[in-house]
């Protein structure tokens, strides 16, 4: 069974995985067949949406990897100051008329504003959340590709009694849905680890290992299905005539070929991922030391603060959607480029 | 008695509580924006009225009728309704005002004082001569919901059941009965002991409709103490065993639970069988109470300000510090600020750091209004300065100052204190901890390193994601081990010094966090409490003084209040000054 | 097909089975010690080697299996659970005592199941009473200006996570425009509290649930059918000179909704298992709710329950789309 969820609330599922694909197809064949990197580099290059979206997130990537130095340039930094040099305490601890806006004129001290009731800076918190978010997306990504393409490459090339009890994990895995399997680590793990030093690192590398272990079947299937179709061909067929051992070939035959599909489920997880991370943040059980974009976004989803103090939701939420939405329409756009089916 | 009313996560009483302590701001603070000037609903403290007889008299203007909703912000309120397992400004409050009667009660003056009256007793009991045995005659006209008379033997075999301190872990009993009541350290209690008709503890005594304690230690306060539910009846047998009585206690005040479901609501009838001529401070003027837990403050906050159908009979127990001007300008009297007899303070371990001056120093550190902010309270109004350890309004309590004046945040007055004490040239160093889990406590716990690290003090935070509190009980915590300073939230079980002062102070004691231990301290204590009654108070106003004065071991950061909002139909909104909630006994509805 | 059904049937068993004991194993030897929340809340904090009592009468001392199979028989049969000095009747299905409120959990969870079941169907309804049709007049309209511009608006929508989207629905419809009927959101009995309330206090969820998964199901079906009307059979149908009506309607949409209805069994089983994002926003008392908070108060025995029972709908609703896709296309069966 391998129908694509897509509603809401199942964004938990991760089902990350493109239209279910012909092992047949043209696509493989064509892909196997010359420099098809360089095919698809030129049509991204054609296609203005990709190239906008490309810029968008490189925009992003540039301000998680040198968060600390553009705050600096702009003066800011996490540290906190005394909350009532920057709030006013009887005026619902919003920001003093000289912090900026909502209750002042724009100010180059703080060009994103304080935050309400602790006076922190906004723009510093904002490219510091990006950093978190960024990152713990682009690991987790990494390592779910990891796992899907081994236990792809394993169940499609070795089948038998392997391909259906991998299979049937797939499944398995496939039926939990991501956000129920992180409600129900997390009060396990703060139970476990509430005491150690480095608590915040741990949250973050349970994160990880969540989003891992619940985001790489889609991968998986992909990988499968490429590499029923790829065993059959020619050039396997030989390296298993010459006794090849099948390590060799699984890695020196199979792997390079299977480039395009990791690319096209890498680009597709992260999107999800960064919008997870933001989620579970909002929900308190993420990360949980302030430094997030979606813990940003829950303290500003107050009513009384949305109403007078818009902006201080609109910055965490832009920087989600504009991310998430950019990585999305590129990660298409890879799709379609690597996929001549739908060249358009 | 332990607040869960900002219990945000996990199991810890005062997490929030803890983090959002503070005190002692720049200004006398208070009346922000341009509402009304807001009067403290203080509380004068230690009055009492053994006569008084039901019935209460009418509140002027009374009608019958109605549904009163309450909304609890953020209050998951009790675990159980077990009476004898109630031990949380929530639970107490409302069931000792509406549902659960016990031996004696408060009722509101007109000045707002609460007073001790009697409640199943006829009067407030009477002690011998060195308080180590006290009598009280049960009335004969209370009854249960059922329709059954209150018997003596009732009332005795619910103070037995308060000495089971494994049935009723976090019952107020483990504190007081099992302390004072004679033969209690022994005994287990009617369930964890086998012995389901306490026939085996022979403290209490039952002759007619006179019960008699006997005490180990001599205990002034037993009339107070009697005003906790927890020393109220219960009904004999199989019929009260916990955990299943806790669902649904037999009633007998002038309510009775509808239906009870834990974290989310609590329905309250009327109980007809109860009359209003045996219960000298209740009335009945409500048809229910439906109360509801857990709700969203911002949520509470939108519905209380809109002033519609629904919030015109209701009452919130709290007020999100973001609305604070609108709610003051716009609700007037409604709003009420009520003084919950809590006190915040740090606690600097008084091995560690030895010296007066320093302890000195970190009470000028302490960035009492930022922190204040930063944890969402309103400087002045939901927090004010504390200058010692027994809240205000509280009988005996001096007004008096350390240093003068109020201390404050004053960074370089801290500087001086640490040079004289000879720490000046290099940061004096100080470990604490806050609760990881709430974001608030994080903010707060960043304004009070700012604030430390600006007056001389290097600062090193530990973050706990468990309860702070079961980091400072445990001795074999290595976390523990290196802290220098601690924190304690406490709230007074009734009006009086003794339940402040020996709790955060007397050598050994559970939240003497500090480690404060000074056997002159402790000898005053002792004596103080068989000294007679009337003067009591002023002994421990003196001694509250004489503490701050010459050892200043811990600092008091603030007093804290709390705000009610009365909807607009509510009759008669006034805070319940004996235990920081809405006066539930005396609120109606307006017709 | 009944062979691949009782197949199917029996590897749902398996699943159901498998992850039942897989979250049991991870209560167990997740946590440090799984007594150490209960036995906090129940000594305010002073817990210290009280633990062990707790631990003894909770069954953490006995071998995994052998509490796992006292579970199990709980589940089937009912049983009494002891912590510390107190019993608690647990009849079956018994699938614990919550550390909170000592009571059952089934029972609450049961309280909880029609809040939860409110948001998904009146969600689910609303997103396919718009989302099919709009779909199909996009797919008749295929490459028209509207179309292009449905299709861009609504792949821009459903890019946003859908928290976000159901947060600014929220924000906007009750602090920003005060619609005062719909403000008070939450789960009201239909009995108890009048079908007014029900429907007024889950209105702006379903909106919120309702326009976010319209977009998709729009995007979806719209696919399906361009897909459907571009075959072979369709074309032999226009050849064949039926009218435009018979060949979208009656053979066009017919093909076209089995992926869609596959894709939305999926999604419907998702919702009822917990609309977490949902309820947290709009503050409804359902499942989701109820677990988060469960999760904030390390109430364990109430996670590893709602864990289990969204797992075993998941997997049901899994296997029925399975079966009913089963009918619904032969080639399934033989491959």
């Amino acid at each position: 069974m391998s129908a694509q969820t897509a509603g809401p609330e199942t964004l938990g599922s991760l089902s990350t995985e493109p239209d279910p694909q012909d092992p047949t197809s043209q696509q493989a064949k064509e892909i196997a067949g010359k420099s098809p990197m360089r095919i698809a580099l030129g049509r991204l290059a054609r296609d203005k949406i990709a190239v906008v979206c490309a810029l968008v997130v490189l925009f992003f990537i540039i301000c998680a990897v040198f968060a600390g130095p553009i705050s600096s340039l702009f003066g800011v930094s996490l540290d906190t100051p005394l909350a009532s040099e920057r709030v006013d305490g009887l005026n619902n601890g919003l920001p003093k008329p000289e912090m900026g806006p909502p209750n002042g004129p724009f100010t180059w001290e703080h060009p994103m504003g304080v935050a309400p009731r602790t006076g922190q800076d906004n723009l510093a918190y904002w490219l510091h959340g990006c950093r978190v978010s960024l990152l713990i997306a682009t690991v987790a990504a990494v390592f779910a590709s990891v796992v899907g393409v081994v236990v792809g490459l394993l169940s499609g090339f070795l089948g038998g009694a392997v391909d259906k009890v991998l299979s049937f994990f797939i499944d398995m895995f496939l039926t939990i849905p991501f956000l129920l399997a992180a409600l129900t680590l997390a009060p396990i793990l703060n139970e476990r680890f509430n005491t150690s030093d480095n608590y915040g690192t741990i949250q973050k590398i349970s994160l990880i290992c969540v989003l891992a272990l619940f985001g790489w079947m889609g991968t998986a299937r992909l990988i499968r299905g490429e590499v029923l179709s790829l065993r059959e061909r020619e050039f396997v067929q030989a390296a298993r005539v010459m006794g090849m051992p099948t390590r060799r070939i699984l890695f020196k035959e199979l792997l390079p070929n299977l480039a395009a599909p990791i690319i096209i489920s890498i680009s597709l997880m992260l999107p999800a991922f960064v919008a997870l991370e933001a989620g579970l943040a909002f929900l308190g059980i993420g990360v949980t030391d302030g430094v997030s974009w979606g813990q940003m976004i829950l303290d500003a989803a107050s009513p009384v603060y949305f109403r007078d103090y818009p902006q201080y939701l609109w910055q965490p939420m832009v920087g989600v959607v504009a991310l998430v939405l950019s990585l999305n329409l590129l990660g298409d756009a890879i799709r379609d480029a690597l996929d001549p089916k739908t060249r358009r | 008695m332990k607040r869960n009313k900002p219990l945000a996560l996990v199991a810890g009483a005062a997490l929030l509580t803890l983090a959002a302590c503070g005190g002692g701001s720049s200004d006398d603070g208070g009346n922000g924006g341009e509402g009304t000037e807001r009067e403290f609903g203080e509380q004068g403290g230690g009055t009492k009225d053994a006569e008084r007889q039901g019935p209460a008299p009418e509140i002027e203007g009374a009608s019958t009728g109605g549904t009163i909703t309450v909304y609890l912000p953020g209050d998951p309120g009790p675990d159980t309704l077990d009476p004898t397992g109630g031990w949380s400004v929530t639970g107490n409050s409302i069931q000792q005002a509406l549902t659960s009667r016990s031996l004696t009660q408060y009722a509101r003056d007109e000045n707002g004082q609460p007073v001790l009256v009697p409640d199943l007793a006829t009067d407030l009991g009477t002690p011998n001569e060195d308080y180590t045995e006290w009598t009280f005659t049960i009335r004969d006209d209370a009854t249960w919901e059922d329709g059954k008379p209150v018997t003596a033997e009732e009332v005795a075999f619910g103070i037995c059941r308060s000495l089971d301190s494994e049935a009723f872990p976090s019952g107020p009993g483990t504190e007081y009965s099992k302390h004072y009541f004679a033969g209690a350290e022994e005994y287990e209690g009617p369930y964890t002991g086998k012995d389901p008709n306490c026939e085996k503890w022979d403290g209490v005594t039952v002759d007619g409709q006179d019960i008699t304690i006997k005490m180990s230690t001599p205990f002034p306060d037993m009339d107070y103490w009697g005003a906790f539910m927890a020393m109220g009846p219960a009904p004999l047998g199989n019929a009260s065993k916990p955990p299943n009585y806790g669902q649904k206690p037999l009633a007998n005040g002038p309510y009775k639970i509808e239906s009870y479901k834990p974290n989310e609501e609590l329905v309250l009838v009327k109980n007809d069988q109860w009359s209003a001529d045996s219960d000298p401070a209740r009335h009945q003027y409500a048809d229910g109470f439906v109360f509801k837990f857990n709700q969203d403050q911002a949520k509470v906050d939108e519905i209380m300000l809109s002033d519609n159908s629904d919030s015109q009979t209701a009452v919130a127990t709290s007020l999100g510090s973001g609305n604070y001007n609108d709610a003051n300008s716009q609700l007037g009297e409604r709003l009420v600020q009520q003084t919950s007899q809590c006190v915040s303070t740090l606690t600097p371990d008084y091995e560690k750091i030895d010296d007066i001056n320093v302890r000195k120093a970190l009470a000028y550190a302490y960035p009492y209004e930022d922190a204040w902010i930063a944890g969402g309270e309103v400087p002045g109004v939901t927090r004010i300065p504390a200058n010692s350890v027994m809240p205000p309004g509280m009988a005996g309590k001096r007004d008096f100052q350390v240093d003068g004046e109020q201390i404050t945040y004053d960074p370089e007055k801290a500087k001086e204190l640490l040079t004289e004490a000879g720490y000046g040239d290099k940061p004096y160093p100080i470990t604490m901890v806050y609760y990881e889990v709430d974001p608030l406590a994080v903010d707060v716990q960043d304004q009070v390193t700012k604030g430390f690290e600006a007056a001389g003090f290097s600062v090193k935070a530990i973050p706990v994601q468990e309860s702070p509190y079961n980091v400072f009980f445990d001795p074999d915590s290595k976390v523990n081990k290196q802290l220098n300073l601690r924190l304690v939230n406490w709230c007074s079980d009734w009006p009086s010094g003794s339940t402040m002062i020996p709790a955060l102070l007397k050598t050994g004691a559970v939240y003497n966090t500090a480690g404060f231990s000074e056997p002159e301290i402790d000898e005053e204590m002792d004596a103080i409490s068989t000294l007679p009654l009337e003067e009591q108070p002023d002994a421990w106003g003196a001694l509250d003084e004489k503490i701050m004065t010459e050892y200043f071991p811990i600092i008091p950061t603030a007093f804290r209040n709390d705000l009610f909002v009365f909807g607009s139909k509510i009759g008669n909104p006034t805070g319940d000054g004996s235990i920081g909630a809405p006066n539930y006994k005396d609120l109606y509805v307006m017709q | 097909m009944f062979a691949y059904v009782v197949k199917r049937l029996i590897s749902g068993v398996l699943v159901v089975t498998l992850v039942s004991m897989a979250i049991f194993l991870l209560f167990w030897y997740g946590p440090s010690s799984p007594a150490q929340p209960i036995c906090d809340r129940e000594t305010s904090n002073r817990c210290g080697n009280k633990i062990e009592i707790y631990e003894k009468t909770l069954g953490y001392n006995n071998p995994v299996h052998e509490e796992y199979a006292k579970f199990v028989k709980g589940v089937f049969v009912g049983r009494t659970l002891t912590i510390a000095s107190n019993d608690y009747e647990c009849s079956a299905p018994c699938l614990g005592v919550s550390f909170r409120t000592k009571e059952p959990v089934k029972e609450e969870l049961l309280s909880r199941v029609p809040a939860t079941f409110s948001v998904a169907i009146g969600g689910a309804f609303l997103y396919l009473l718009f989302g099919i049709p709009i779909g199909v007049a996009a797919a008749r309209r295929r490459g028209s200006v509207a179309d292009k511009a449905l299709v861009s608006s609504f792949l821009f929508i459903s890019s946003i996570p859908y928290y976000l989207f159901a947060l600014l629905t929220w924000l906007y419809l009750t602090v920003t425009f005060e619609i005062p009927l719909f403000s008070n959101t939450g789960y009201f009995s239909p009995i108890t509290e009048g079908p007014w309330a029900w429907f007024s206090g889950l209105f702006l969820a379903w909106v919120a649930l309702g326009i976010f998964g319209c977009t998709q199901y729009t995007r979806f079906t719209r696919g399906a059918m361009v897909e459907a009307l571009s075959e072979d059979y369709i074309r032999t149908a226009k050849a064949k000179g039926l009218p435009s009506r018979t060949i979208v309607y009656k053979h066009g949409l017919r093909a076209a909704l089995v992926p869609v209805v596959t894709i939305f069994g999926i999604d419907f089983g998702t919702l009822l298992a917990g609309t977490i994002f949902t309820e947290r926003i709009f503050e409804i008392q359902g499942i989701g709710w109820w677990s988060l908070q469960a999760v904030q108060g390390m109430d364990l025995p109430v996670v590893q329950a709602t864990a289990i029972f969204s797992a075993v709908i998941l997997i049901i609703s899994n296997l029925l789309v399975d079966i009913v896709y089963s009918v619904l296309d032969p080639r399934v069966r033989l491959s």
